[in-house]
């Protein structure tokens, strides 16, 4: 291992001029997966420059919806009340990313920068229509999350650009998120599949209200549920899919969106529903996990995160879901 | 049972803080003056004939004292068989033959020197799988041999299968498979070569068997011509061993090749990836086993044949049949056994010694086919396990001696806290399970001797010195020899000190294996202290005036058992003891060596002095569209003689049966055409912290009559029943048997979509 110059700007301004005025240099903010490819000799950088130090880009604000600095951690993210109740899938995948010590030091801009296809934060950045603001050389530009990643470790990120923050919109009380992540183990893992929803709904009958909210607190069949759900025409008012390590990038399942939006929930639909999106999906064989059981897991979990969703728009104050159900 | 004050406390295990607090001095943290850093030039392909080394660039950069190959190092070969040479010439057989080492100022320097080391190679067709390799006209991977298949005897033969099948009323037949899986260890492996000027050799080590370890590299010593010279063995704390420290590697040799040629301590340390590619982990099985019963269930035979990929080379894999005979001849009473085992040489890793040593592999297989078999027999497996169960004064198959043996207890205590009546059979998506073992419980008679030396001296002051050669690799044995010297001597537990770590110093001991430790070393040490606690009262009596056999010692005071007024501080005594003319030291010494047998030329004698029986049972639950499956009850009761330290105990439960859910549920090393695809913790799952189930360990105390205040051994049944009870759980739950380790969701969500397809039509469709 060769050895490198360590910086510490303390502004954006800087860590920009510092960059574009290096050769091989490389920006670090929590290091979780900058270290790793070091060691692994995948990167041979002469020059380190942390972001550690630069404080515009450690923040939450509720102004105008959601606001979160880059440089935020996730354990930051995960203990944040607000983000629990209306950005649950943010809270979904940061509370379950890695393990304590990590998310204790990682943050949410390296998850993305990095561009992963397993990047945890990517698929609820997706569904909850995160903007990203990126400083430059030639100042700020604000683009959608949907259009940020390229391919596996590719960016629209330019030399020397930073990200800045990433902002959500407000959501209302009858819109809800989740993220469901599939992994082998319950810690110090990387999922198998990913997938965030969030939807927005109404009741047709009884005045709004639902009458069947109990029948979740239970251990009632799926489809039992569901058949309730339709009896008392839950609508899907607005729907965003995201799936993750299906494709080169996280990717959103606009077919399967179009499919349910505006349409009342019903079990045949959900099936449908699933196929579509995992029809959508290009997984691989890989040593994490065969093409097939992701395919097959996309329908399960694209029906579960739903129902998740869904679940979190009507009983908001319940912290126990009957996980077995989804 | 009696109570006692020391044994049989839950008394924290005494390193624990020395751990937790970062003061504990592992390999890795080991510096000598002038050290230099080895590192090792792997294959690159895992079959192929080395064409040309080129070394001259690696030579020339600056901090490179030394590079070595197999073609400037005197030919020497290593292992069981002596088939490995710790640095390959002619041929590399598998992804992790060693072809080059450096010797360098710096780690850093040294790996870089590899990278201009240019190796040409001629890739040759590997064969990866036992059964390609032992088919005719495969290429045979070892220069002389006229087959794949090594030469070892794998034969047992106990009463008349043909016949037991005939008389059989019900019979099942079926073959299991298991992984590859890795130990683990945390601490990787590393040594530091030393030798003086006399070219006497210390070695710093994470051996868990110094003085077999010592023979080797003495055996090395020679062929690279220093002769009749003296070898040291020092273990700084091992970060766990498993069955990886029982044999020695060829990184060893070439620390001591590199330190011979530099004339300065060499030090080479893995890195976790090394740890993955370069140790010797469990090896893969394939079984074909076949059980047959009376129409009462009583079991009249087991058959069981089966392929073991031994790898590129042999080491002490290859030898795990022995071991997996026990269960196969006697868990369970089963009159009539056949068994036959093969190893084959293939391109991949080399095999070696893991918790259970086999065992696990033969369980999986043997408990699997049980619950065929109940099933088949329209019986409660529960009852056929009872009806079957192993008794105290058995006399087994292999003719071993069983002497305490809690099995039943076992079985029922696992009923009864899993609730089997209640939820057997029951629930859709939930089921329970079980499964039972047998180990040796009280040493094992591999090698020609299975014993372990103890020297004890008291200081001045009361203070306790236990000199045993016995090794703590993490399992607690440390503070259990503490606690059965503390106990004889009357004193307290932190008062007694164990030197367990240089074999200028300890005595002699065969090593950290078959879960000998409490019991071979206790029996030692509490030999070694009952002996210095004669000669203390034998002194004490002239002072305190009383004869020796009416004194005792409680918290380092002597006194009479007739009158507590009569006392002296231990102390005081033993200072007075070479204080006065003619004076004495207090030291004593023993040698314990279970009666136990080596087994005959038929597989066949008493392997151990008791056995050690535990059953598991697991409630689980499967989810239908993921395929995954969650433990949500684990019970784990073992008959252990007698708890020691049931804390320490309970700990090797839990480890134990994390790393058999591991087994059962998630690792595997996934080799492809013989390279490691998974040499990281994020893709070779090992279980956390947050994926362990609730355990509840039962300890079933049968007192034995051999073992330290009863004790038997409890290091590796933790893991042995453990896949075998989670697969009969989920057939319970769910229907299907996987018979491949590891159960992954893949293979529980394909066979329950076949199952679909194929309609409910019973046991494995038949
Ligand atoms: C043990 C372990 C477990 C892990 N588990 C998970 C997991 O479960 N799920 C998951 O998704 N990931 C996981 N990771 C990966 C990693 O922790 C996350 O991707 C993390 O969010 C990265 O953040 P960081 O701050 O550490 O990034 P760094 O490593 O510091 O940086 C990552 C990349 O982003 C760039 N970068 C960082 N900040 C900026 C910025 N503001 N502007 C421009 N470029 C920037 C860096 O130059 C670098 O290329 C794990 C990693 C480890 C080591």
């Amino acid at each position: 291992m060769r050895g490198y110059e360590y910086y510490k700007p303390g502004t954006i301004e800087e860590a920009i001029r510092l960059m574009t005025s290096l050769e091989d240099a490389q920006y670090i903010a929590g290091g979780t997966d900058v270290l790793v490819l070091l060691r692994q000799k995948k990167i041979k950088p002469g020059h380190i420059i942390s972001l550690r130090n630069i404080k515009d880009l450690a923040f939450i604000a509720h102004h105008n919806g959601l606001h979160i600095g880059s440089g935020t951690t996730h354990a930051e993210i995960e203990r944040n009340e607000i983000i629990r109740r209306n950005y649950s899938a943010l809270h979904d995948a940061t509370s379950n990313l890695g393990s304590v010590q990590i998310r204790n030091v990682a943050t949410i801009g390296g998850n993305i920068c990095n561009a992963a296809p397993s990047a945890d934060t990517a698929c609820p950045l997706l569904v909850l229509d995160a903007g990203v603001t990126i400083a430059g050389l030639e100042g700020e530009r604000k683009i959608p999350v949907d259009e940020f990643f390229l391919g596996p470790g590719k960016t629209v990120l330019r030399k020397g650009d930073i990200l800045k923050e990433f902002v959500m919109p407000l959501f209302g009380p009858t819109t809800g998120s989740s993220y469901i992540k599939h992994t082998r183990r319950q810690a110090m893992d990387l999922p198998i599949i990913g997938v965030a929803t969030r939807i927005t709904i109404s009741i047709g009958k009884n005045g709004g209200e639902l009458r069947c909210r109990d029948i979740l607190c239970t251990i009632e069949d799926v489809s039992n549920l569901l058949a309730r759900f339709e009896d008392e025409e839950l609508r899907c008012e607005d729907i965003r899919i995201a799936m993750g390590v299906v494709a080169p990038i996280p990717m959103r399942a606009k077919e399967a969106e179009a499919a349910l939006k505006g349409k009342i929930i019903s079990e045949k639909l959900f099936e449908e529903i699933g196929e579509i999106a995992a029809n959508e999906a290009a997984p691989r064989d890989s040593v994490r996990g065969e093409a097939w059981y992701r395919r097959e897991m996309i329908k399960v979990l694209v029906k579960r995160s739903i129902l998740r969703s869904i679940d979190r728009i009507i009983r908001p104050d319940d912290m126990v879901y009957p996980e077995r159900l989804w | 049972m009696d109570n006692f004050p020391v044994v049989g406390q839950r008394i924290p295990k005494r390193d624990a803080p020395q751990k937790v607090t970062g003061s504990a001095i592992y390999i890795q943290d080991l510096k000598i003056p002038g050290m230099l850093y080895g590192k090792i030039l792997y294959s690159k392909y895992p079959h192929a004939r080395i064409l040309a080394i080129d070394t001259s660039r690696a030579e020339q950069l600056p901090g490179v004292k030394a590079v070595i190959t197999g073609y400037n190092i005197p030919p020497f070969k290593f292992g069981f068989f002596k088939d490995n040479p710790p640095l390959k010439s002619g041929k590399v057989l598998s992804m992790r033959d060693e072809v080059a080492a450096v010797a360098a100022t710096s780690p850093e320097i040294a790996e870089e020197a590899l990278e201009m080391i240019q190796v040409e190679y001629e890739e040759l067709p590997g064969i990866f799988d036992p059964i390609q390799a032992m088919q005719e006209g495969a290429p045979i991977l070892h220069e002389g041999l006229k087959s794949n298949v090594l030469k070892l005897p794998w034969r047992l033969i106990c009463g008349d299968v043909d016949t037991a099948k005939k008389e059989s009323h019900c019979i099942v037949e079926d073959t299991f498979s298991t992984q590859w899986v890795t130990h683990c260890c945390l601490g990787t492996s590393g040594c530091v070569a030393s030798f003086d000027i006399n070219n006497n050799l210390t070695m710093y080590s994470n051996t868990q068997i110094p003085y077999l370890a010592q023979r080797d590299y003495i055996d090395a010593l020679n062929v690279f011509g220093i002769k009749n010279r003296k070898v040291r063995v020092i273990q700084c704390i091992i970060g766990g061993g498993f069955g990886s420290k029982l044999d020695t590697y060829a990184y060893e040799y070439i620390a001591i090749l590199l330190a011979l040629k530099t004339r300065k301590p060499v030090k080479v340390l893995f890195t976790r990836e090394e740890e993955f590619i370069a140790t010797s982990p469990r090896q893969s099985t394939i079984t074909k086993i076949s059980h047959g019963c009376t129409k009462e269930g009583k079991l009249l035979f087991r058959e069981m044949e089966m392929i073991l990929d031994n790898g590129a080379y042999t080491s002490w894999g290859a030898t795990t049949p022995s071991v997996m005979m026990m269960p196969i001849s006697s868990l369970y009473k089963v009159p009539n056994v056949k068994y036959i085992a093969k190893c084959v040489y293939t391109n991949n890793t080399y095999s070696q010694a893991m918790r259970g040593y086999g065992n696990p592999q033969a369980t999986f297989a043997i408990e699997s086919s049980l619950d065929q078999l109940a099933e088949k027999m329209g019986m409660d497996s529960y009852e056929l396990r009872l009806i079957n169960a192993n008794e105290p004064g058995e006399i087994t198959p292999q003719n071993f001696k069983v002497t305490s043996c809690g099995m039943k207890e076992c079985i029922e205590e696992v009923a009864k806290r899993i609730d089997w009546k209640g939820k057997r059979g029951k629930d859709k998506g939930r089921g329970v399970g079980m499964a039972s073992l047998i180990h040796v419980g009280g040493g094992a008679r591999v090698y020609k001797s299975d014993g372990c030396g103890t020297i004890i001296k008291i200081d001045d002051y009361g203070k306790v010195d236990v000199f045993t050669g016995a090794s703590e690799i993490g399992q607690g044995s440390e503070t259990v020899i503490a606690q059965i010297v503390a106990e004889v001597l009357g004193v307290n537990v932190e008062d007694v000190n164990v030197i367990n770590n240089d074999t200028d110093v300890c005595p002699w001991d065969v090593g950290v294996h078959a879960s000998r430790t409490t019991f071979v070393a206790g029996n030692s040490a509490l030999g070694a202290a009952k002996k210095i606690k004669e000669q203390i009262l034998e002194i004490a009596s002239k002072s305190i005036g009383e004869a020796p056999e009416h004194l005792d010692i409680q918290k380092g005071l002597i006194f009479s058992t007739k009158d507590k007024e009569k006392n002296t501080p231990l102390g005081k005594v033993l200072r007075n003891a070479h204080y006065s003319t003619g004076g004495k030291m207090l030291m004593a010494e023993y040698f314990y060596d279970p009666a136990n047998e080596n087994f005959d030329k038929d597989f066949k004698g008493n392997l151990s002095v008791s056995y050690a029986y535990g059953t598991h049972g697991v409630e689980v639950e499967v989810d239908r569209d993921t395929g995954r499956v969650t433990i949500l009850k684990y019970i784990a009761a073992h008959d252990v003689g007698r708890a020691i330290n049931p804390m320490m105990l309970e700990g090797q439960i839990y480890g134990g049966g994390l790393m058999g859910i591991g087994y059962a549920l998630s690792e595997n090393m996934n080799f492809r055409e013989g390279r490691l695809m998974n040499p990281n913790f994020l893709d070779y799952k090992m279980l956390t912290a947050k994926d362990v189930p609730p355990v509840e360990p039962v300890i079933v105390e049968t007192n034995d009559k051999d073992g330290p205040f009863g004790a038997k051994g409890i290091g590796e049944p933790g893991l042995v029943p453990t896949a075998p009870a989670i697969a009969n759980a989920i057939y319970d739950a769910v229907g299907i048997r996987i018979k491949d380790l590891p159960i992954t969701p893949e293979k529980i969500l394909k066979a329950l979509k076949e199952k679909e397809k194929r309609g409910q039509s019973g046991e494995e469709g038949k």
